[in-house]
């Protein structure tokens, strides 16, 4: 069979792959700039308490000290993602909120002194009443936070279709549960690390971002510095899951340090500040009510949802929707009511994560699976009619252009042998799916969209030019594959000069699943008006229709004569020649209906498309320990066509651990406002040797707006995986599970709590 | 990164060892395989002036056959002692303990003396110095009172060594090296049953050997823990069965092991002796699982372990 691309498609080793496992790639950390100083951040030891006084005279004494910052030394300007969300100085002004809040920097000569400076800064506080349950914190009396949040409410998004209390009225089976899942850390192999240096009134930085467009942005608004004034620089990411898309407070303490010193300074946080002090996972309490027909049609939902959002907003309007949307994008809810609570406590604040709202996601297909057993179908049979097909609309009136869920489930449950594996099941193994449906890019304005620029230099070669980030998933490498595709040149070729706000054009970063389907378009779109150019020099300088030329192999070739071709560099130099140089521009802004908003508006377009994914695991349950284990898992994931077959596997595989294994064991602990575990050691990320045998399903639904019909490449598993070993958990135990993670005590609970007259 | 200064001392021989330690008394502490040492220094947990190096004195790492007892040095490796022929011709509890303790890449780097002199430990304990100060300084600090138990005047932290529970079983005597010369006592003996100091060892002495009795022995270890690697144990069981007699050992969920003997049938002796232990031990929420579930899986591993081994033994 020919193939369709000479490139896409194919397993190619990663472009960044090599300096990576050899260790020669560079991050934040390992820079080194002349002159550069340490910085340390000073945090505040109180969840909750009033600034008096801050005192820095000793600690600017301390020889090799060269800067100490403060509030007084910022701007005033609060952070938030949104103007109604501005509630974050960034270095505490009068009130800490959180134990590990920025409260002053130093830069110094070492590390040591740095610290010693640490030390001699003085801080008088009078400790508040602090608060640390959402739900305490939402009663009337609880300690106040923000003035501006009544009952520490910080954000409530309030969604509602259709006649919800009517259709469960008729409904023939109605089950409500309630779910929790504690907050989880952010477990990048990378620290957080800041490098800023500042000369002539620019501010260069080197910072773990996803998007270094949406960064400068942030920090010129902070800094009160103009946009082109500050610029956010290439640098190697190791790892992001969501903790990387914001502005963090070290960026303006170093970035202030840099100005008031002079000198370059490098910040790099500590585990225990990358845990407690970037940002964290929400915690989550989901109460979900389900309505079904006999025959299994879901007509109404209803959904109270609590999120610890610890002391800031952060990205609170977006966090306290995405695992509804994500739900409500795999299937179909007539009559839906949303209640999203996003409450403000005294723990550090919580962001975005790659795999947002377990608790409800794992709940939803839990309970999903009790109502099928109550109307005796198969948990697969459930999922396919209520899935949602091409041409329907979600709930909050998204239009699906490519896929649905039936494909994945129906590939998934192949794989597994869903029918058999299920008939087959010895006491304590059980076998579970999940679903989910992810949208690739969501409304950013202006920055929902991505631009590309490409030249063709002398030699034949090509340099692309685009804002798209990579934050270890392999974007760049992504666009170097379709720039060589759509050029007909190796990849090695190909010159990348990317996420650099300077020399880049805007892009919404490696966030909401936009990089391939958004920036790809980009890249894809600027490579064939290259390419266009070089055609058209060609078809005069060959004498030989346009349209019966195409290039390849860095050859224009005929696409009918065999010996009718021309090297792609002659082609190039004549364009110089004739002072036209082959240089091409491309965007894309996909199809967003931009009067959508999170919380006054949220209907509409939300993204250009949706992946559709599902997880099929197998687990074992030993019932006098609790303990669970993942012998086997199937992730189907449908991103439309992959750019790179292996690169997506990889991240089906990566998105099993950090979600169908961690299901078993992460989460954090706390005593008040103190994370007991912010190391890596009780912080239980998976090991190698808790990982299943994984067969990664690639769907191929060919979207017919992404580039050569790609969507996103594989947060589906990250978001189900979760739930298939939920779904399988509850399948060997028969008991409901309501408590997550799903560590043995708490299953053990679980089936106790059944013994004594629980359901089953 | 380690926040305070320390010199760096590596002496050929014990006397040397001890000699350096008397030098700098109060300052110095003796460094081995460096898993347990390392990271408290980084914590701040331990600040010492000098640290002295063990491992250049190449008598601490030999097992030898002595006869009647086996004898092992002290800083002999747990990834080189778990495949020592005599280890696992004969102590298939110790064995088992070695392979469950850490990872295969940390085993190469600990040694068996580090692993029974490691500090006990609690999530409230094995915190930075920012974290402690801020919580405030807790019994094992020199506070007032535990911070896991609030207000309480015992410590409950743990000593998860892996393999003190199953050389327990295996009535193991420890040789320690000081100031005042050498002595041998019982490994039981080491233990002050006190979590914030939990060892009765004298200033400046070194662990330098363990000694099992050399009988052939059936065994096992069984470690509870929530990934399949690296993890300290939330328990730990151990059972050795030697001349017709048997020992059980429970660890990690206390200050020291708790060890019973148990005669046959076991079937009938096994629920006495989880017993005992059941009355003597105090889980609380200082490390990650429920602690009245880490309780309730005593006589679950308990009874698990002695029936796999003597199901074996047949």
């Amino acid at each position: 069979m020919d193939r369709e691309y000479t490139i896409i498609g194919t397993r190619m080793t990663r472009t960044d792959s090599l300096a990576k496992v050899t260790g020669r790639a560079s991050f934040t950390a390992d820079l080194k700039l002349p002159r550069m100083l340490c910085a340390k951040v000073l945090r505040s030891p109180h969840p909750h308490a009033k600034i008096l006084n801050i005192d820095t005279s000793k600690a600017l004494r301390l020889p090799g000290v060269r800067a100490v910052v403060t509030a007084a030394d910022a701007h005033g300007v609060k952070w938030g993602v949104f103007r109604y969300t501005q509630d974050h100085p960034m270095i505490a002004v009068d009130r800490v909120r959180y134990v590990g809040e920025d409260v002053a920097g130093v830069a110094a000569v070492d590390e040591e002194t740095a610290m010693e400076a640490l030390d001699l800064i003085q801080v008088d506080y009078e400790p508040l009443p602090a608060v640390f349950d959402p739900e305490e914190a939402m009663k009337e009396g609880a300690p106040l936070i923000h003035e501006e949040y009544p009952n520490n409410v910080n954000i409530h998004v309030h969604i509602e279709v259709g006649k919800v209390d009517e259709a469960f009225a008729r409904a023939h089976l109605v089950r409500e549960d309630t779910f929790h899942a504690p907050g989880e850390a952010y477990s990048t192999l990378e620290p957080y690390a800041v490098v800023a240096s500042y000369a002539n009134g620019y501010l260069d930085l080197w910072v773990p971002n996803a998007g270094p467009h949406v960064r400068a942005k942030a920090l010129s608004n902070l800094l009160k510095m103009p946009l082109n004034k500050v610029r956010v620089r290439r640098i190697n990411v190791g790892g992001h899951f969501g903790s990387r898309s914001e502005v963090s407070p070290g960026d303006l303490v170093t970035s202030l340090l840099a100005i008031k010193s002079g000198c370059p300074v490098k910040l790099v946080l500590t585990r225990e500040e990358n845990a407690t002090c970037t940002r964290q996972v929400h915690d989550i309490k989901a109460t979900i009510k389900t309505g079904v027909n006999k025959d299994g049609t879901i007509t109404a939902k209803e959904f109270r949802v609590v999120y610890d959002g610890g002391a800031y907003s952060s990205t609170g309007p977006i966090a306290t929707s995405i695992p509804y949307y994500v739900y409500e994008e795999a299937y179909r809810f007539p009559n839906v009511r949303y209640d999203g609570y996003r409450v403000i406590t005294n723990k550090g604040i919580r962001g975005m994560y790659g795999c947002h709202g377990r608790a409800f996601l794992g709940g939803n297909e839990m309970q999903l699976d009790m109502i099928a057993r109550e109307l005796g179908m198969d948990p697969m049979e459930i999922r396919i009619k209520n899935g949602l097909k091409v041409g329907e609309e979600t709930a909050t009136k998204s239009v699906i252009i490519s896929g649905g869920l039936e494909e994945p489930i129906r590939l998934a449950a192949a794989k597994a042998n869903w029918a058999e594996r299920r008939a087959g099941l010895k006491e304590g193994e059980g076998i579970g799916m999940g679903c989910v449906a992810v949208m690739c890019g969501f409304p950013m304005g202006f920055r929902s969209g991505s631009a590309c620029y490409v030249k063709l230099n002398d030699d034949g070669q090509a340099t692309i030019v685009t804002g798209i980030c990579d934050t270890g998933m392999g974007n760049e490498s992504m666009a170097i594959q379709i720039a060589s595709e759509v050029l007909g040149i190796p990849v090695e070729d190909i010159n990348l000069v990317n996420a650099d706000t300077e020399a880049t054009n805007l892009d919404p970063g490696a966030y909401s699943q936009a990089a391939s389907f958004v920036g790809g378009n980009a890249v894809k779109r600027a490579c064939e008006e290259a390419k266009r150019q070089i055609l058209s020099f060609a078809a005069a300088k060959m004498n030989h229709p346009v349209e019966d030329l195409d290039l390849k192999d860095r050859t224009v070739v005929s696409k009918t004569d065999p010996l009718k071709k021309m090297p792609m560099r002659w082609i190039v130099r004549e364009a110089f020649f004739q002072g036209k140089p082959i240089a091409a521009t491309g965007a894309y802004m996909p199809k967003i209906d931009f009067q959508r908003e999170w919380v006054k508006n949220p209907y509409g377009q939300m993204a250009g498309t949706y992946s559709f994914g599902c997880s099929v695991a197998q687990v074992t349950v030993d019932r006098e320990t609790g303990q669970i284990r993942v012998p086997y898992f199937v992730a189907a994931h449908d991103c439309g066509n992959p750019i790179n077959t292996m690169a997506v596997e990889g991240q089906m595989e990566g998105s099993v651990l950090q979600a169908g294994v961690a299901v078993l064991a992460e989460e954090t602990r706390w005593s008040q406002g103190w994370l007991l575990n912010p190391d890596l050691l009780e912080y239980k990320v998976p090991l190698a040797c808790d990982m299943p045998e994984i067969e990664p399903v690639i769907v191929r639904s060919n979207d017919p707006e992404g580039p050569f019909g790609a969507k996103e490449g594989g947060l589906t598993t990250r978001m189900n995986a979760y739930s298939a070993v939920v779904c399988a958990a509850h399948n060997a135990l028969g008991v409901p599970l309501n408590e997550f993670p799903l560590t043995p005590d708490r299953v053990l609970k679980a089936l106790n709590a059944a013994k004594s007259g629980g359901e089953s | 990164m380690i926040a305070s200064k320390f010199e760096f001392r590596s002496p050929k021989d014990v006397e040397e060892a001890v000699r350096l330690y008397r030098e700098f008394e109060g300052e110095a502490v003796y460094l081995s395989g460096g898993t347990d040492l390392v990271p408290r220094m980084k914590l701040g947990l331990e600040k010492p002036k000098v640290v002295i190096d063990l491992k250049r004195i190449a008598s601490l790492t030999t097992v030898e056959d002595q006869g009647d007892w086996i004898r092992i040095g002290a800083l002999a490796r747990i990834f080189d002692l778990k495949q020592n022929d005599i280890v696992r011709g004969e102590f298939p509890a110790l064995e088992a303990s070695l392979e469950g303790t850490s990872c295969e890449s940390l085993q190469m780097r600990g040694t068996i003396g580090g692993n029974l002199l490691q500090n006990s430990r609690c999530l409230f304990y094995n915190q930075s110095e920012f974290w402690r100060r801020s919580k405030g300084f807790c019994l094992k600090m020199g506070g007032e009172s535990c911070n896991a138990v609030p207000g309480a005047k015992t410590c409950f932290a743990n000593y998860c060594s892996d393999n003190a529970t199953a050389l327990c079983t295996l009535s193991a005597e420890i040789e320690l090296s000081g100031p005042d010369g050498t002595r041998r006592v019982n490994l039981e003996g080491l233990y002050s049953n006190k979590a914030e100091r939990p060892f009765e060892i004298q200033p400046g002495e070194i662990l330098t050997a363990i000694f099992l009795p050399k009988m052939r022995s059936v065994g096992g270890y069984e470690k509870l823990r929530v990934r399949g690697a690296i993890d300290y144990p939330l328990l730990g069981v151990a059972f050795s069965f030697v001349d017709g007699t048997g020992k059980l050992a429970v660890g990690a969920v206390g200050p020291r092991p708790y060890v019973v003997e148990i005669k046959q049938p076991f079937r009938d002796t096994v629920g006495e002796a989880v017993e005992t232990v059941l009355k003597q031990v105090k889980p609380v929420g200082n490390t990650v699982l429920d602690p009245d579930y880490r309780k309730q899986m005593i006589p679950v591993l308990a009874g698990r372990l002695v029936n796999k081994v003597m199901e074996g033994a047949k």
